[in-house]
């Protein structure tokens, strides 16, 4: 009996060592995916999941003021694109973001232009555009509303000063100067962003370029159109996207300069949904609205970002 | 581990450590071993003899917290001071049957282990829980508390997320009366009328003014205790309506006496006229009409009902703003903005009062901490720095507001969150604060922006004594409640104000107001769609049984005003 113990004990012994091995070998294998599982069950946990129930709350009704979850199929992405203020929201994000992004790429190229070449004070002078880039734009909208804010921002007082005659603007509160108050706000704080890109793209470009095209008479003009331009076209189609990816997303500036007003005339869709979402709780709309604009936005960065690839490939 | 490093020690650690690995002394692993030591040993607080020592780093810790928990009372020689003892006395010795000492008693010992957390308004609001009633109801009752500070309408938004949430975060909340029917058809806020029976005394209740005292009530429950008297009232330059050159000026312009402002179309004229004569010293009026700030939805809805709108049709529920009064009321109002101070539509309350107090204005209605701040007795806190020396102290009147109906402006009730985990607690908490004694003292503070509410508030003679014209003020805003109209208390009051204030900013910006107003009606009316119109019809209707709905409705209307002298 004792052997038989002894054998049944030394076989368990090495069934276990055997499973301990297989185990061993399996987790040899799969070495990889078990170190990334935390990381990706994590992302799945705060991304996928809430995206899947943000699916579920715009085809029900979910709002503070009518009780119940009730399916509602489409009835919620029907009242955003019913409601005069979403649509107006879309075209006023558009306005911003052509004129922040245009503005923003043509002074950010004229700065890089004029940075590119060393001299004195450069890097002074570097340091004192790219300060903007690190205020949480929330602050600047703050910032540029105290500035402008009538009676008692000094723009007015400056201006009428230099120009010798009484200016008397509410940069916040008529149009166009809330627009112009806002995109002014926006190009302080991002041109250096664009900036930095393309000085990136021209300290790229090699210098024999230009010194062909000077020695076979080329002008300033002729190189920078035949030469830089090109050079620099995926550096440019780059800081564009990123600039449009968050110039689509203007918030904080509206929300701190102008509330969205006149009326609804500065709402942009950041804002509309902030509105409709957590102040007037009509979550289930907010969250329709969300997703239309995802995929108007998607389809707009989906077009850049191809020409940019195909740009690259070239 | 065990041994508390003080501060210098710690740095002169943290100093060796890095110097040694910059001279290569060290591997990196080492120092950074090291460096996490270090902190932890300085962040670890050991229940030792040595920790409840005052010698050392913990100990000036603790007394810096304890400092900052004591309660801020003022010298009994001074009316707050004397306020403040009587606030104490009520509490813990007499009178026995009176609302504070029952709170006081029942909460004694009985809830140590609780922590109330209480949402305030961010800013002076919030100074006076920490300063005051907080540390006070520690003291007397063992229970600890935390003051959450939220941006206005948060205090609304985050309640009702916090409740979505099931958090339980809240327990105290401080919610505007108009919140109300949201708040408790959506089971943020619990009735207290079990807690009313069996701790409060009557007087106290009787003790709110008449326009007050019901607006915590909806559909029949009690839903917290009423606690800030916002009733607008109109503050006037004494010295500009005394003035005898503008006085015969005006009468020979106009043929009718130069007074404070009895109706809208007076008010207009009488503003236009003293910018026509003093600007750009003083001008006619200031005005708050920036979107938001707090909104344009109060000085819309006075005039607009004082002009005889009525906000709906109570049958068909289609909202009645595109109408005559509707267009009246804006029609003044842009009249009114002309004669104001230059930049008067970029303005929020708080700038509006910087042009009242250095006199550039001879009129504004707005809240009531405008009369303290006019005689510079909120100015004796620093916390109310940013607001300047008043200029015009000893110059200021106060009168009702023109068209005689002032808007009850916000308010705010003291209300227990339905999530909160201790509510007996959160209720005597409430109940201890609104009572007369306390109240009394937290309408006194001098940052304080909470408002006399309560008929002992308005009589009081330490009140009174505050500065020489006190009891003035007290009787006019008294008297102006008596003709005090609420806002519009029914669901989905805030997408309403919201839609008000968008209507008026895009009229101060050029919108034609016919056109605005119609576009308000719509959005008001996809509001009631949206909620319900036979369920807004039933809210409308309890909205009109309501003191102070409409001016055929205040307290004056109803025969209950209160006189006083």
């Amino acid at each position: 009996m004792r052997g038989g113990i002894g054998a049944r004990g030394l076989a368990g012994q090495r069934a276990r060592r055997e499973e301990r091995s297989a185990l061993a070998a399996w987790s040899e294998r799969h070495i990889n995916w078990l170190l990334v599982a935390p990381a990706v069950l994590l992302i799945l946990a705060i991304t996928v999941y809430p995206l899947g129930y943000s699916v579920w709350v715009a085809f029900v009704n979910f709002d503070f003021l009518i009780p119940g979850h009730a399916f509602v199929g489409f009835g919620n992405f029907a009242a955003v694109l019913n409601d005069p203020v979403a649509l107006h929201s879309v075209v006023v994000t558009a306005v911003f973001t052509v004129a922040d992004v245009g503005l923003e790429f043509v002074l950010g190229l004229a700065l890089a232009l004029a940075l590119e070449t060393k001299f004195r004070g450069r890097g002074i002078l570097m340091a004192i555009f790219v300060v903007p880039l690190f205020i949480a734009p929330v602050i600047v909208g703050q910032f540029w509303s105290l500035l402008l804010q009538r009676p008692f921002g000094p723009v007015d007082y400056i201006l009428s000063v230099i120009i010798r005659h009484p200016v008397t603007i509410s940069w916040l509160t008529e149009f166009p100067w809330d627009f112009i108050g806002v995109i002014l706000a926006d190009i302080w704080q991002w041109t250096s962003f664009v900036m930095v890109i393309l000085l990136a793209g021209l300290a790229g470009i090699p210098a024999e370029l230009h010194e062909a095209a000077a020695i076979d008479g080329a002008g300033s003009w002729q190189g920078f159109r035949f030469i830089t331009l090109p050079q620099l076209l995926p550096m440019i189609l780059l800081a564009v996207t990123f600039r449009l990816l968050g110039a689509v997303n203007l918030f904080d500036t509206i929300f701190m300069m102008t509330g969205g007003g006149p009326g609804t005339s500065t709402y942009t869709t950041a804002y509309y949904l902030y509105q409709t979402g957590f102040q007037e709780f009509h979550l289930s709309e907010a969250t329709a609205g969300s997703w239309l604009f995802l995929i108007l936005v998607s389809a707009a960065i989906f077009i850049l970002v191809r020409r940019l690839l195909k740009v690259e490939e070239a | 581990m065990d041994e508390i490093i003080p501060d210098e020690e710690h740095e002169r650690a943290l100093a060796r450590e890095l110097d040694a690995w910059l001279a290569g002394d060290h591997s990196r692993r080492h120092v950074l071993a090291a460096l996490l030591g270090i902190g932890a040993a300085g962040a670890v607080l050991p229940a030792s003899a040595h920790a409840a020592s005052r010698a050392g780093w913990l100990g000036r810790q603790q007394d810096h917290l304890l400092q900052q928990a004591a309660v801020d009372l003022a010298s009994p020689d001074t009316p707050l001071g004397k306020a403040q003892a009587d606030a104490v006395t009520a509490s813990t010795k007499t009178p026995a049957d009176g609302s504070a000492f029952r709170a006081v008693a029942a909460a004694k010992g009985k809830f140590n282990n609780v922590s109330l957390a209480l949402t305030y308004e961010a800013g002076l609001q919030a100074l006076e829980p920490r300063n005051f009633s907080g540390p006070l109801w520690q003291q007397l009752t063992g229970m600890n508390y935390s003051v959450v500070e939220l941006a206005h309408p948060d205090l609304y938004s985050k309640a009702i997320t916090e409740h979505i949430a099931g958090s339980g975060a809240y327990d105290v909340l401080d919610i505007e009366p108009a919140w109300i029917p949201s708040l408790a058809d959506g089971g943020v806020i619990a009735p207290v009328d079990e807690y009313v029976k069996k701790y409060m005394n009557q007087a106290d209740l009787n003790d709110y003014h008449p326009l007050f005292k019901f607006l915590p009530m909806y559909k029949g429950k009690r839903w917290g205790f009423f606690d800030d008297g916002d009733q607008l009232e109109l503050y006037y330059r004494a010295d500009v309506f005394g003035d005898p050159k503008l006085k015969s000026a005006y009468e020979a312009k106009f043929k009718q006496p130069f007074r404070v402002p009895a109706t809208w179309d007076e008010y207009s004229q009488v503003a236009q006229f003293i910018t026509d004569q003093m600007a750009p010293n003083v001008y006619g009026a200031v005005h708050f009409r920036k979107f938001g700030s707090p909104g344009n939805q109060f000085a819309f809805c006075q005039q607009f009902r004082a002009n005889g709108g009525v906000f709906f049709d109570a049958k068909t529920m289609q909202a009645q703003l595109a109408t005559p009064a509707g267009i009246r009321t804006l029609e003044q109002m842009i009249a009114a903005n002309k004669a104001s101070v230059p930049g008067n539509n970029d303005l929020d309350a708080v700038a509006a009062w910087v042009a009242w107090l250095s006199g550039k204005s001879a009129m504004l209605f707005s809240w009531p901490p405008t009369g303290r701040m006019s005689e510079n007795y909120s100015q004796r806190s620093k916390a109310v720095n940013f607001v300047p020396t008043s200029k015009i102290a000893g110059k200021v009147g106060y009168a009702i507001m023109p068209g005689k109906y002032g808007e009850m402006a916000s308010g705010f009730v003291k209300a227990i969150s339905a999530d909160s985990r201790h509510p007996e607690a959160a209720y005597l908490f409430a109940q201890w604060q609104s009572s007369p004694p306390v109240s009394l003292v937290r309408v006194m503070l001098p940052y304080t922006l909470r408002d006399p509410y309560r008929i002992s508030h308005y009589t009081s003679p330490i009140y009174r004594s505050l500065w020489p014209s006190a009891k003035d003020y007290l009787i006019n805003l008294s008297n102006a409640a008596n003709f005090g109209i609420t806002d519009m208390i029914m669901p989905g009051w805030q997408d309403y104000a919201l839609t008000l204030d968008r209507m008026c900013t895009a009229v101060w910006a050029g919108k034609d107001p016919k056109a605005a107003l119609e576009g308000a009606d719509a959005e008001w009316n996809a509001t009631t769609r949206k909620i319900g119109v036979a369920a807004q019809r039933a809210s409308y209707q309890e909205f009109l049984k309501g003191v102070g709905c409409y001016p055929d409705h205040t307290v004056d209307a109803m025969g209950l005003a209160v006189h006083l002298t």
